[in-house]
């Protein structure tokens, strides 16, 4: 386990110059932005116990800001940062609703990603409207464009990994345990002397600013976008990846967004039926018990034992 | 002297039930305070009240001489007033280390940025806290358990851990509600001696107790409470000794030989 890291991420680093194929890099870089989406959900609800459905309105925010500022023409490596940010403080106004629990924040939080989608949708001034967004401008770093797919995939896999780690520092700190405590009960989190709202809410501005960084790289990674990719239907594949992967799981989350992103596209063999088969498959997780993916192994080390 | 706590006129009603009923009590510093009384006296209802889980309807209290009424729980626990509760409310998912660390954080100050960056600082300060921590851990006697997860230990060690969560800040006064409850007598004994450590250790103590042992021990004052009324203050002998008080338990059999005896 303690070589789990280094071997991912040497196997990460490592795959563009073993498979150099331009669809198979295309798809890991999605997969790496779709982990970085991931890990800043699983760290509001796994660590924080906080469970969001609007991380698609951030994920919109980070995108469409990143866009629109390196449209106006401010530099790629300046544009992402400030649009991850801005994501991370247009969640400020979700901080009335950190005081709900359970399903009360999942649906207001479901609301607020309603809104943003119809503003992306309708503002067509600043979105673009239906029609979305054109020729977005390639990631660059020091002033080059990345025009190879390895180089795009080699930045966005190296930010996953720095999400990664941060995030994992982060619980395995003052401050993440303090938000671990309040997830597990806040009376007694409130009677040690812990600002509850204070910290709830700013476990829910880094998992905005994460999921705005995810949306950043997304915009520069497609160069296209439209209202469709910020639904809440995205919302809830976020959720997915989450919980395939096994709630409380860094590296879970990162293993559910891989099965997000490559299943359907492994299953396009069986056509139509590909999303049908892909909801079985999440079902079937499921019934393995609520560790997911990162839990698996130890579920099928039980099973032979009898069951409590 | 300024006594630590000061509570006058406390009242509590809840919708139209009188819990509480303009209550004053005075603790002195550096003492165990008892706070005894029939079932339903509103003992914890008063506890509740000092912690600030939730406000009085009337009355006001201050600490130190400053008051304190309008404080929320969080700033009051800040302030150096903590508690453990009847019912054990731990972290039952994080270890037993981590649970009394959750006790310091107010002593701490990383934050997001330090704890990203892993400066120095930062990382003295964590080994300062999970220093104290195992300290409060071996004040109470759970050295072995530091690292056991807290739903997993036996419940006279969750006692004690709630008490070492609520003590590692050494605070100024420090409320117990019926730390008792459940233990065997030989573990009840062993809290006694706790509690007199605590005491010792500069820690005031208000204990919300029904086993009565333990309470004329370790107390050098007790107040019963009645029907959401002071009753009575004085020495555990003194209470004893007062009539009022035995016919309040009168009725109580149980209760009214453990206080004669």
């Amino acid at each position: 386990m303690r070589w789990g890291t280094p071997v991912t991420l040497l196997a990460a680093a490592l795959l563009p110059s073993a498979l150099p194929d331009a669809f198979l890099l295309h798809l890991m870089t999605s997969v790496a932005i779709a982990a970085i989406l991931a890990l800043g959900l699983q760290f509001l609800l796994g660590v924080s116990g906080q469970l969001s459905l609007g991380q698609a309105a951030f994920y919109g925010v980070g995108a469409y800001g990143s866009a629109l500022m390196t449209g106006a023409g401010l530099p790629f490596a300046a544009a992402v940062p400030l649009a991850a940010v801005f994501a991370g403080l247009s969640s400020l106004v979700l901080i009335p609703v950190t005081r709900l629990r359970g399903p009360y924040l999942a649906v207001a939080t479901l609301g607020f990603s309603i809104i943003a989608y119809l503003v992306i949708k309708n503002e067509e001034w600043l979105t673009g409207g239906s029609l979305g967004l054109m020729g977005i401008s390639r990631p660059a770093l020091f002033g080059e464009r990345l025009r190879d797919p390895a180089h795009v995939y080699w930045l966005c896999a190296a930010l996953a990994a720095l999400v990664y780690l941060g995030l994992r520092r982060l619980a395995d700190s003052r401050f993440g345990r303090a938000a671990h405590a309040i997830r597990q009960d806040e009376d007694a989190a409130r009677a040690s002397g812990l600002r509850v709202t204070l910290i709830k809410s700013q476990c829910f501005v880094i998992s905005a600013a994460v999921s705005g960084l995810a949306g950043a790289l997304f915009a520069h990674h497609i160069r296209y976008l439209g209202p469709a990719d910020f639904s809440f239907w995205k919302s809830v594949e976020v959720l997915i990846m989450v919980v395939i992967g096994g709630v409380g799981s860094a590296a879970g989350a990162i293993l559910g967004a891989a099965v997000v992103v490559l299943l359907p596209e492994w299953l396009r063999a069986v056509g139509d039926y590909r999303l049908l088969v892909f909801g079985g498959a999440v079902v079937g997780l499921m019934l393995f018990g609520s560790g997911g993916l990162a839990g698996l192994p130890g579920a099928l080390r039980r099973r032979p034992e009898a069951r409590p | 002297m300024t006594p630590l706590l000061e509570a006058r006129g406390i009242a509590r009603r809840f919708g139209g039930l009188v819990a509480l009923d303009a209550v004053d009590m005075q603790v002195a510093p550096g003492t165990v305070h008892g706070l005894i009384g029939p079932n339903g006296a509103g003992k914890t209802t008063f506890l509740n009240v000092i912690a600030g889980a939730f406000p009085p309807s009337g009355g006001s209290l201050r600490l130190e001489g400053g008051d304190i009424t309008a404080l929320a729980g969080d700033a009051r626990a800040r302030l150096g007033i903590r508690r453990t509760f009847q019912n054990l409310k731990l972290f039952p998912e994080m270890t037993a280390l981590h649970n009394a660390a959750i006790g310091l954080h107010a002593d701490g100050r990383a934050g997001v940025l330090s704890a990203l960056l892993r400066l120095p600082a930062q990382r003295r300060e964590e080994r300062e806290i999970m220093a104290r921590a195992a300290e409060a851990l071996d004040f109470v006697g759970l050295a072995g358990q530091a690292g056991r997860l807290a739903g997993t230990l036996a419940y006279g060690h969750r006692r004690l851990l709630e008490i070492a969560r609520a003590f590692a800040p050494r605070p100024k006064l420090l409320l117990l509600d019926e730390p008792a409850a459940g233990l065997n007598p030989t573990e009840a004994v062993a809290l006694t001696a706790l509690i007199a450590r605590i005491r010792e250790a500069g820690t005031t103590v208000i204990l919300v107790e029904h086993h009565m042992d333990v309470v004329m021990t370790v107390c050098d004052r007790v107040t019963v409470l009645n029907y959401g009324k002071h009753l009575s203050t004085g020495t555990p002998a003194g209470i004893q000794a007062d009539p009022r008080v035995i016919e309040a338990y009168l009725g109580q059999d149980a209760l009214a030989e453990a206080l004669a005896c």
